[in-house]
């Protein structure tokens, strides 16, 4: 038996529900829009781990053919995110989310 | 007769293939003049009054020609050529009868009517509205001549509704004046109570026949006397309804005195001489409904073997006492007419309902040409006197207005029955003889009574008017009336005189009783041979009326019988107080229930229910939108959190 | 003019509307009013051509659209709707005609009004249920829209709102019975023909044709305002502009009715039979309860709609008592108080252009300032209280003889309503509104000129064509009628079965 614990799928699980959890916390908590698009691609990122972790127990490809998609939507969901988070920070010379709240009642 | 007959039939094919074919002209003639008038020459007066009163002497002159070929030689023929609705056994033609009955009433109506729009050129001179008044008044003739000539009830319906539209039209004539619409109103509102009743009783006819058409029920009813089963009396007395309206019967008759609102020669023609007269003719055109036995429904099987002709008969002796009782207390000289007309009318019920259609159509012949003539001679006595009709305020006219005052003479003569020489004397004494050979003697004392009534109401209304000294200026200062409303008053003086010298009556006997003989020893003093009794009494009621009017009359400066009369002669004067009954309890019924709809609709539906609806969902949205905080990290929080319920329920599920 | 064509003329016209530029107002009017017109002239030549004493549906069009679903495009006229778009197409002309004087935003409104003649066509031609439900949708839509924008009164955004809430959800009610009856046949279609054949065959059970029933009874009752889901009509077209008024209480309230003859007749026999004295009962609200309604408004707008709702009374009416002779009144009254509707309120229209108020305590006396237009509204008030020579006495005449052999005492009643109730609110209304002296501020208003005459000439001659002539129209009608009664008065075997088990056993044996 070597000292190495085999990585199971398990293993990989856990690492992604951290990483999703971390995310969830950073979108919630935080108020910094730009933090809350990091913790948004945290989660992205959480699931593509699980996706793969899947792809790669299941010895399916589908999984990792899930991820492709995932990473190209997340690049341009970041063009597009960030640039209208410029766009706001120019408008109302802030980024933080609780001064963003028009859009209520 | 022979000859007569097959030398008409010869010359027919001329105009087209039967001779009875002719009737569709007649109908249509009027209806063609009143739309060429409304669509085409409203803005020339002249044109106007060429047109309809054209069209309507076309109409006299084929009717005469019907007369001569189908009333006294032909026999009764039913033309249907047009289905109108057909469907399952729903099965509705339109179709024309020409039989003795038929022919008769076309004269009726095309002549008076011809008489009555010749009449009109002077008296509705330099009115504004007078192409509409032309083309109104032949739509009248239309619709009227549909009725009579109407092969089914649902043919006769129709015309019945479009004679009660034209009534209302030529009520509301000069409908600037509210008085005049709220007569027009009236008339047709009270028209149309009777009109249900006439409704429900066709479909019961129909339902239990299973046909609308006359011959076709008369057929049926003839194989089979109980196919009307145990409703064969209500249904009977529910067509009766429909000439309650039209005829303006007890309690459905105070729309008549009111229509006097329209023009006098609007009240000539129809509220005298053709559209009351309707519910007559309906009647005697009906007759084989009223020949079955009686025979009531369970509740009102009390009834026993009063048959509904017995119930109309009372209903029509009631009215002509009733109508005769008011107008002996009325000053207006067109209402004392009006209700002369509501009086003579319940005669003529009361004939049907004795068992005497005959005699019933033969009092309706001769009552709607003198009738015709009182009122046409009213109309120039109002005229002459600026448009004054109370007959307190007239006086000494005989020797201003000559021509009036000998043919309204002659048809005050005729009204009251005047024995020998005139038609009124003839047709009264055939329903006296009615009411005696029907086995009814206690309304043959009341028609004797009314007779008397009658003559006294009538002279009164003479002697105040025509005699004495002027009581106002404008009395004083009356002048005779154009040429055209003398000449139809002279020409319509001729039958109240002449009809007395034809057989009619005998020519009517014949329609309803196939084995009908003449009496032996006709010619004019026919009634005293055959109907001593009737003939007797009638002279003495006119008799007695007369001295009784002479009496009070005679040089009176003023009306002597209320003062003798008291309560009564108030109550005679206020007409009984109809009216203020009707409005005192019908309209507020109807009123209150609209109120309470009204108000259920707008506090209960609109209120309580649609505004519950609306504030309830208003409450949840007012609630429910506190959530949105616009705050980006509350919803995605919630979004997560539901991501979590739903995925737990999921696993759990599982 | 095939029936596609005819159904497709509006929307073309709408689209072509769309490409002219806004402010070129007459071009954009005049297309509108062609395209009604050729719609119009198309639909009478569809009627000329019908043969009529012919049951199975003719100019018929079927094309499959999604098979899976089992929705088709299948178009086509018989007699039951061969009246309604003869009737629909010269409203819609009609509506055109009389919005001449829309000012703001007449493109919008052309459009709008240009998908409600083609969604109501397309209601009444379509015979899939599918395409019938969205076509009446697609001219229900505009309707609340054109309220909302053109509407007139204090009470607009009120009536707006209740009448958009009434009818979408009535919609929806009807949409859930048609879902329920596409699952429950398991015939996989909403085509009427396949529908009707295979229900023949396998029949609902009774329990569940009672349940369906209801659903689309109330779902387009409460779309024709059947009692008590009726308070959204009066003050709806007393806020609507003129030409929505028209179209919607002429056309698009007989889309309801129409469905309910087409579908719960033939389909849901023992459904009807189980709710028949229902409809009888609630008609009676219809015609006595909103009767007296109509002769309690001061407001002639709110008279006409109630008195609307009086009349669908009788098509109630005719309906519970599933006969041939009665259904077929109906029918004939559809179509006749669609062209009265829209002439009633056409004019009511005019009147308040030219004198700003429909109060009746405010008016008095015009007939003498309005001769055509006050003659033409007497005309209408008089046809609505049932005055033979117009449409309507027909369709009430044929109604009251078929019900009288099931339900006499209802005809009783019904036609104290029609003839009393009817005539004392018509008659009032003429005589507040035309009689009596004319008011001084009223004296110069302006009559119809020569052209604004048209479109109530052309409703008033159709109204007047078929009072006349009532068998052009029931002749064409009654085969369509007999078939749809003999399939709903066929007692299916099942429940033969159950109620009379001898008669079952004799038809066995025999």
């Amino acid at each position: 038996m070597s000292a190495m614990i085999q990585a199971g799928l398990q293993h990989y699980l856990i690492v992604s529900v951290l990483l999703f959890s971390l995310g969830l916390f950073g979108v919630l908590a935080r108020r910094n829009l730009i933090v809350i698009y990091m913790g948004l691609e945290l989660m992205l990122n959480a699931a593509n781990l699980a996706l793969v972790a899947f792809s790669h127990f299941n010895a399916n490809l589908n999984g990792q053919v899930m991820v492709f998609f995932i990473i190209t939507v997340a690049a341009a969901e970041v063009a597009v995110g960030l640039a209208l988070i410029v766009a706001l920070y120019r408008k109302r010379s802030t980024a933080h989310v609780e001064d963003l709240t028009s859009l209520k009642y | 007769m022979e000859h007569a007959n097959t030398t008409v039939t010869a010359a027919a094919p001329a105009f087209s293939s039967r001779p009875e074919d002719l009737a569709w002209f007649i109908l249509l003639l009027p209806l063609i003049a009143a739309a060429g008038i409304a669509f085409f020459v409203r803005k020339s007066n002249v044109l106007s009054a060429v047109f309809s009163i054209g069209a309507v002497l076309a109409a006299f002159f084929l009717s005469v020609g019907l007369f001569i070929t189908f009333g006294i030689g032909g026999e009764a023929t039913v033309t249907t050529p047009f289905s109108w609705i057909h469907v399952g056994d729903l099965n509705v033609n339109l179709g024309v009868t020409v039989d003795r009955l038929s022919v008769l009433m076309l004269l009726v109506v095309t002549g008076v009517s011809a008489l009555v729009q010749i009449y009109s050129i002077g008296y509705m001179h330099g009115d504004r509205s007078f192409s509409r008044f032309f083309s109104s008044l032949s739509l009248f003739t239309f619709s009227m001549l549909g009725i009579v000539l109407a092969d089914n009830f649902v043919m006769m319906f129709v015309f019945w509704e479009l004679v009660g539209l034209s009534s209302y039209l030529l009520i509301g004539f000069w409908y600037e004046k509210p008085s005049a619409g709220d007569a027009a109103k009236k008339a047709f509102l009270t028209n149309r109570i009777g009109d249900f009743g006439f409704l429900i009783g066709i479909l019961m006819v129909w339902a239990a026949t299973g046909s609308v058409s006359f011959a076709g029920i008369a057929h049926k009813l003839g194989a089979d006397p109980a196919a009307l089963g145990s409703m064969a009396s209500i249904a009977g007395l529910l067509v009766f309804c429909g000439a309650m309206g039209k005829s303006a019967q007890f309690p459905l008759h105070v729309w008549l005195p009111d229509a006097m609102e329209g023009p006098t020669p609007v009240s000539a023609l129809i509220h005298a001489a053709t559209m009351v007269a309707a519910g007559v003719y309906m009647l005697c055109r009906t007759f084989f409904l009223y020949q079955v036995p009686a025979a009531w429904p369970g509740p009102l099987s009390f009834l026993g073997s009063i048959s509904a002709l017995d119930i109309i008969a009372v209903i029509g002796g009631f009215t002509a006492l009733l109508a005769a009782l008011i107008a002996i207390q009325q000053n207006d000289i067109k209402r004392i007419l009006a209700y002369s007309t509501l009086s003579q009318l319940g005669y003529m019920v009361m004939a049907v309902g004795c068992g005497g259609p005959d005699a019933a159509m033969y009092h309706l012949t001769t009552h709607a040409g003198f009738k015709a003539l009182l009122f046409l001679g009213a109309g120039s006595v109002i005229h002459a006197c600026h448009h004054e009709q109370d007959i307190w305020k007239m006086g000494g006219l005989w020797s201003k207005l000559p021509v009036t005052f000998r043919t309204f003479a002659i048809g005050t003569a005729a009204l009251a029955g005047l024995p020998i020489l005139t038609s009124g004397f003839y047709s009264k004494d055939a329903i006296l003889d009615a009411a005696i050979t029907g086995g009814h003697p206690v309304l043959f004392g009341l028609g004797v009574l009314v007779a008397a009534m009658t003559t006294f109401y009538m002279l009164r209304l003479v002697i105040v008017a025509f005699f004495g000294a002027p009581r106002t200026e404008a009395a004083g200062h009356a002048h005779e009336s154009p040429n055209s409303m003398i000449w139809p008053l002279i020409v319509l003086a001729v039958p109240s005189v002449a009809v007395a010298w034809l057989p009619l009556g005998d020519f009517l006997s014949a329609h309803f009783n196939p084995h009908f003989h003449p009496h032996e020893g006709g010619g004019i003093f026919g009634p005293f041979n055959h109907a001593p009794l009737a003939a007797t009494f009638g002279t003495g009621a006119l008799l007695f009326g007369a001295a009784a009017a002479f009496h009070l009359y005679w040089n009176a400066p003023k009306d002597p019988l209320p003062g003798q009369l008291g309560l009564i002669g108030r109550a005679m004067k206020n007409r009984f107080y109809f009216d203020e009954i009707y409005d005192g309890v019908l309209v507020p019924l109807h009123d209150m229930l609209a109120r309470l709809a009204d108000w259920f609709d707008r506090w209960i539906v609109s209120g309580l229910i649609i505004r519950g609806v609306h504030g309830s969902t208003e409450l949840v949205g007012r609630a429910l939108r506190l959530v949105q905080t616009g705050n980006l990290q509350t919803y995605t929080f919630m979004f997560a959190a539901g991501v979590a319920v739903v995925v737990m329920i999921a696993l759990k599920l599982k | 003019m095939s029936l596609t064509s005819l159904l497709l003329t509006p929307f073309v016209g709408a689209l072509l509307v769309l490409l002219v530029p806004g402010n070129y107002r007459v071009i954009i009017r005049l297309i509108a009013l062609l395209t009604t017109a050729v719609t119009a002239i198309g639909a009478i030549c569809v009627f000329a051509a019908f043969h009529p004493g012919v049951a199975d549906f003719q100019f018929e069009q079927h094309t499959a659209w999604i098979p899976a679903a089992g929705l088709s495009y299948h178009v086509g006229v018989d007699g039951l709707n061969i009246g309604l778009v003869l009737m629909a197409s010269l409203v819609a002309f009609a509506a055109t005609c009389v919005s001449w004087d829309i000012e703001r935003q007449p493109k919008l409104f052309y459009i709008l009004l240009l998908l409600m003649t083609g969604g109501a066509i397309g209601a009444f031609v379509s015979l899939d249920l599918f395409f019938l439900y969205f076509f009446n949708e697609l001219a229900l839509v505009p309707t609340f829209l054109m309220m909302g924008l053109w509407g007139r009164g204090e009470q607009k955004n009120y009536a707006t709102f209740q009448i958009t809430l009434y009818l979408t959800l009535g919609a929806l009610v009807a949409l859930t019975g048609l879902i329920a009856l596409y699952g429950l046949s398991g015939a996989n279609t909403l085509d009427i023909v396949v529908l009707k054949a295979w229900l023949a065959e396998k029949p609902l059970s009774h329990q569940v044709q009672a349940l369906i029933f209801p659903l689309l009874l109330f779902g387009f009752g409460t779309l024709v305002g059947l009692w008590p889901f009726h308070s959204w009509a009066a003050p709806g077209y007393a806020a609507a502009p003129t030409a929505t008024a028209m179209m919607h209480s002429g056309v698009l309230k007989k889309v309801g009715l129409y469905a309910l003859i087409r579908v719960t007749l033939p389909l849901l026999p023992d459904g009807l039979a189980h709710w028949t004295p229902v409809i009888a009962w609630l008609c009676l609200g219809n015609i006595i309860y909103c009767g007296w309604l109509a002769m309690r408004q001061r407001d002639l707008a709110l008279l006409l709609g109630n008195s609307s709702l009086a009349h669908m009374g009788f098509c109630f009416l005719g309906l519970a008592s599933v006969s041939v002779i009665g259904v077929t009144g109906v029918v004939l009254i559809m179509v006749a108080h669609g062209l009265l509707a829209a002439l009633s309120f056409g004019l009511l229209g005019h009147l308040v252009k030219v004198t700003g108020t429909s109060d009746m305590d405010k008016l008095g006396g015009l007939l003498r300032p309005l001769p055509f237009i006050g003659a033409a509204l007497v005309a209408a008030l008089m046809a609505g209280c049932g005055l033979p020579g117009f449409a309507n006495f027909p369709g009430e005449i044929t109604v009251m003889f078929g019900v009288w052999k099931t339900l006499p005492g209802f005809v009783v009643v019904a036609a104290w309503g029609g003839l009393l109730i009817g005539g004392v609110y018509m008659l009032r209304a003429i005589r507040t509104v035309l009689h009596g002296p004319v008011k001084a501020e009223f004296a110069r208003v302006e009559d119809a000129g020569c052209w604004r005459k048209l479109p109530f000439l052309v409703l008033l001659g159709a109204l007047i064509y078929f009072g006349v002539n009532p068998g052009s129209l029931v002749e064409r009608i009654k085969p369509a009628v007999a078939e749809v009664v003999k399939a709903a008065t066929a007692k299916s075997p099942a429940t033969e079965a159950a109620h009379t088990p001898t008669a079952t056993a004799m038809n066995t044996a025999h």
